[in-house]
């Protein structure tokens, strides 16, 4: 085995132990990305327990959580930050907004869905879900992430 | 030196995080969570599609009769279909494990149908949907809504007025 190949293993083998997470937010009412900073923030829901961390940039991000309903406003802003995110990546769609509009359902700034313009892979549902919902979603997609490693 | 008294309770009472992917999560019992849809209590009265702030209700006529359906990917939990039910039809559980993978995107709805059936007393095509109790005095036993069930509205009031009911 050639020491490119070992080198490219054990990275593959130690990502899928802890994939870093990028929040977009796509015209969020704040609602879920309150729960979010709450899900990783406090430690009483923890999130890094799942090897999981916040990070700042999309180009260091594995997992992509996406709150708000895609206003026609951030559309660009959002396809062009989800680009930088290298794959591949998983996209876990917070709230019910993202998912099918919500309350904004067919509002004429609003362009959800977001798997018209984003492949999604886990939806959690709610307004805003709870911390634990949130955790429970990210723990499907640790599991999509370590089948795409 | 409070804080040794702090550090012996922490030590004590254990770390503050809560166990949940790893164990059982504490659930409020008045949690506002996915809804519950009792087909045999429902009066097709419509007032929850009515209310439905994001439209997540919704009935529409089918042959077999009036189908409800319910979408839990766009409710948003306020509660008001629950509210405004006149029977115990839809409610509210505590259950909020509710994310799922894409693929089960379009398994995340209620489908339940009222079908048509024929009233007994006149034979005419119509909706088998529970008698609404509002105003009946006194309340409606077990069999008079089994009963009413198979009555056209006609035939309900009808009967309602031969038992001497208010409504």
């Amino acid at each position: 085995m050639s020491l490119k190949q070992f080198i490219s293993d054990q990275s593959r083998r130690m990502a899928a132990r802890s994939p870093w997470i990028y929040r977009i937010n796509a015209g969020s009412c704040n609602g879920c990305d309150v729960e979010c900073a709450t899900t990783a923030l406090i430690p009483r829901y923890d999130v890094e327990r799942l090897g999981c961390q916040y990070c700042g940039s999309p180009r260091h991000a594995d997992i992509v959580l996406v709150t708000g309903p895609l206003t026609a406003r951030v559309k660009d802003s959002v396809l062009r930050v989800f680009d930088e995110v290298p794959d591949p990546k998983v996209t876990v769609a917070v709230g019910v907004c993202p998912i099918s509009g919500g309350i904004f359902r067919d509002g004429y700034a609003v362009l959800a869905p977001l798997s018209k313009y984003i492949p999604v892979d886990v939806n959690v549902p709610g307004c805003a879900p709870r911390p634990q919902a949130i955790i429970e979603g990210i723990a499907q997609a640790i599991e999509i992430w370590r089948q795409r490693l | 030196m409070n804080f040794i008294k702090t550090l012996i309770q922490n030590l004590v009472s254990g770390p503050s995080t809560v166990s949940y992917p790893f164990g059982p999560a504490w659930t409020p019992d008045n949690f506002r969570g996915r809804i519950d849809f009792k087909l045999a209590s429902c009066t097709a009265c419509r007032a929850c599609e009515q209310v439905c702030a994001p439209g997540a209700i919704r009935f529409d006529k089918t042959p077999e009769g009036l189908r409800f359906m319910m979408w839990h990917n766009t409710c948003v939990f306020c509660g008001l279909c629950e509210h405004y039910c006149p029977t115990d039809a839809i409610r509210q559980t505590t259950d909020w494990h509710m994310a799922h993978p894409v693929k089960d995107e379009f398994g995340m709805a209620i489908r339940e149908t009222i079908v048509y059936v024929n009233c007994t007393g006149c034979n005419a095509k119509t909706l088998s949907s529970a008698p609404n109790p509002v105003g009946v005095e006194p309340p409606f036993t077990p069999e008079e809504i089994e009963q009413q069930r198979n009555l056209c509205p006609a035939c309900r009031k009808k009967a309602l007025a031969e038992r001497g009911a208010v409504s």
